[in-house]
């Protein structure tokens, strides 16, 4: 008999997948500005930049609005890996992920409404929310304002070092989301825990 | 017709002065001197205090020459009699002194010739043939090769200055233009082009407003919007028109510094899809691959494993 229990309010999961689609606009946009050839336009160049532009406009007021919405509601506490143990509930679950999973053992951290995210979750969604993301809000930010940007850096063009962070954290993010969808298939059931990220129970 | 006149000329030019060797220092010091006395009237101090009373100030107005301007220019080694003529050794200028005015291929005669191949088939000659010379964009007392620059934002403000003087002036257009051609507005008509006023302090209009093929010089063919490039990645790519535009002076002195490609446009610009690191991207794409299939190998022997066990269950 399966067990219902409601875990995501409508909130977080409306912030979610628009966070995931304005994502996935601006890898595949970002990606076509980085990668520019004339011979194999995957976005043509002029179209990618004004998408990316807004897509990215989105992206900075829907992570303000993740901000406030877990101040107000308290579900910060959520990201914060709680001690002691961290480190060997981490291992614990990478050990699941290893070699568990493969012998059918159960998941060793399921998910509560007190306790979303398993050790491991906390550390990876708290640096990519709390340290990735506003670097590459930012860093974005002033490459949609480079009249910020210091003029020369170095003897370079001082746009070059938000470049490249804006490059290395989007880079990290595309990395993590790939991660992402994938253990998203590791819930009792392959689908369990897509279905919890649209209708907000989790069921088991 | 025009083409043998042209060649006549050639002929005729005692070899293009353009290709002179620069004057002695004893020469210099004698040209400096008979500019000096010019400029005793033809600079902002003679205006101020004329050396000479009953002097037409409002004509003398209209031809002021700044001389440290001048001093860097291309011709800012000449005599200004050199190309302004004996007639205006003495003051009182000779009556007749603007007839023996020198023209540019006086000199430039070789470059006049392929300029002229160019310029017939540009915007300019289709609307203006009779009007648009050398002069009405080139300043002879202002104008310092590309070559001689180098600094990319000194090439840049130098020359969109020319277009800009005109395109972004409606009395100046106005003067210029056939009758009734109203100045289109420079921003609207650019509107597609993302960070407009960015681009124009980063390239010259130039680069989108000549034809891009030709790769060795570029052409004094200037194209309106129905010719001109509109696509970005002519630039915006790994193999950039910009090299062989506006970096190509600085090509010789920087090839890939920190393993950019095109790195030479760092020092005044980051121009994605441009300037971008091979070593970088390929650790990246590595890594991204990475993840894929590892990802995907992990999905496989999760399907294995499972249904080994599902089948011993069975069993």
């Amino acid at each position: 008999m399966t067990k219902r229990v409601f875990m995501l309010p409508l909130w977080i999961r409306l912030w979610h997948w628009s966070n995931a689609l304005a994502i996935i606009v601006l890898s595949v946009t970002g990606i076509s500005l980085h990668f520019s050839d004339p011979g194999l336009p995957l976005v043509e160049f002029s179209l990618a930049a004004r998408i990316h532009n807004i897509a990215g406009v989105c992206l900075a007021v829907l992570y303000a609005g993740f901000v406030i919405g877990n101040i107000v509601s308290g579900n910060w506490w959520q990201y914060v890996p709680k001690s002691p143990g961290v480190i060997q509930r981490c291992l614990r679950q990478m050990q699941f992920y290893g070699s568990g999973i493969f012998k059918g053992e159960a998941e060793p951290f399921p998910p509560t409404p007190e306790v979303n995210f398993n050790a491991l979750q906390a550390v990876t969604y708290w640096s990519i929310m709390y340290l990735v993301m506003p670097v590459v809000i930012l860093s974005g930010l002033v490459f949609l304002y480079p009249q910020f940007a210091p003029a020369t850096l170095f003897g370079l063009d001082g746009l070059l070092p938000v470049a490249l962070v804006h490059y290395l954290g989007a880079a990290v993010i595309l990395l993590f989301m790939v991660s992402h969808i994938y253990l998203g298939t590791m819930g009792p059931k392959v689908s369990s825990l897509f279905k919890m990220m649209f209708t907000g129970w989790y069921e088991h | 017709m025009r083409g043998a006149m042209a060649l006549l000329a050639l002929l005729a030019a005692p070899l293009a002065f353009g290709d002179d060797p620069p004057p002695t220092p004893e020469e210099l010091v004698k040209i400096r001197a008979a500019n000096a006395e010019c400029l005793s009237c033809h600079s902002e101090a003679g205006l101020k205090k004329p050396p000479k009373e009953g002097m037409d100030l409002k004509k003398l107005r209209s031809s002021l020459v700044h001389l440290d301007t001048f001093t860097a220019s291309d011709h800012g080694q000449m005599a200004c009699t050199k190309c302004h003529g004996d007639g205006y050794a003495e003051h009182p200028h000779a009556a007749d002194a603007k007839d023996e005015m020198a023209e540019c291929q006086d000199c430039h005669a070789r470059k006049a010739m392929r300029i002229e191949r160019q310029f017939d088939k540009s915007v300019h000659a289709e609307n203006l043939s009779d009007t648009f010379t050398c002069k009405t964009c080139h300043n002879a007392h202002t104008m310092a090769l590309a070559s001689k620059l180098r600094d990319p934002h000194k090439i840049v403000a130098q020359d969109n200055k020319i277009c800009l003087d005109c395109h972004d002036s409606d009395l100046a257009f106005a003067k210029m233009a056939p009758d009734k051609k109203k100045r289109p507005p420079i921003d609207d008509i650019h509107d597609w082009l993302p960070n407009t006023r960015l681009h124009w302090k980063a390239v010259r209009c130039v680069e989108c407003h000549t034809p891009t093929e030709d790769k060795l010089s570029l052409s004094h063919e200037i194209q309106n919007k129905d010719k001109a490039e509109k696509k970005c990645a002519t630039c915006h790519s790994a193999n950039s028109s910009l090299n062989a535009r506006l970096y190509r002076h600085l090509q010789a002195e920087e090839q890939n510094k920190y393993g950019f490609l095109n790195s030479v446009m760092l020092s005044s610009a980051y121009v994605v899809g441009a300037t971008r690191n091979p070593t970088l991207d390929k650790a990246l794409i590595a890594l991204f691959i990475a993840t894929v299939l590892g990802v995907i190998g992990h999905g496989i022997v999760r399907i294995i494993t499972t249904r080994l066990r599902r089948s011993k269950n069975h069993d």
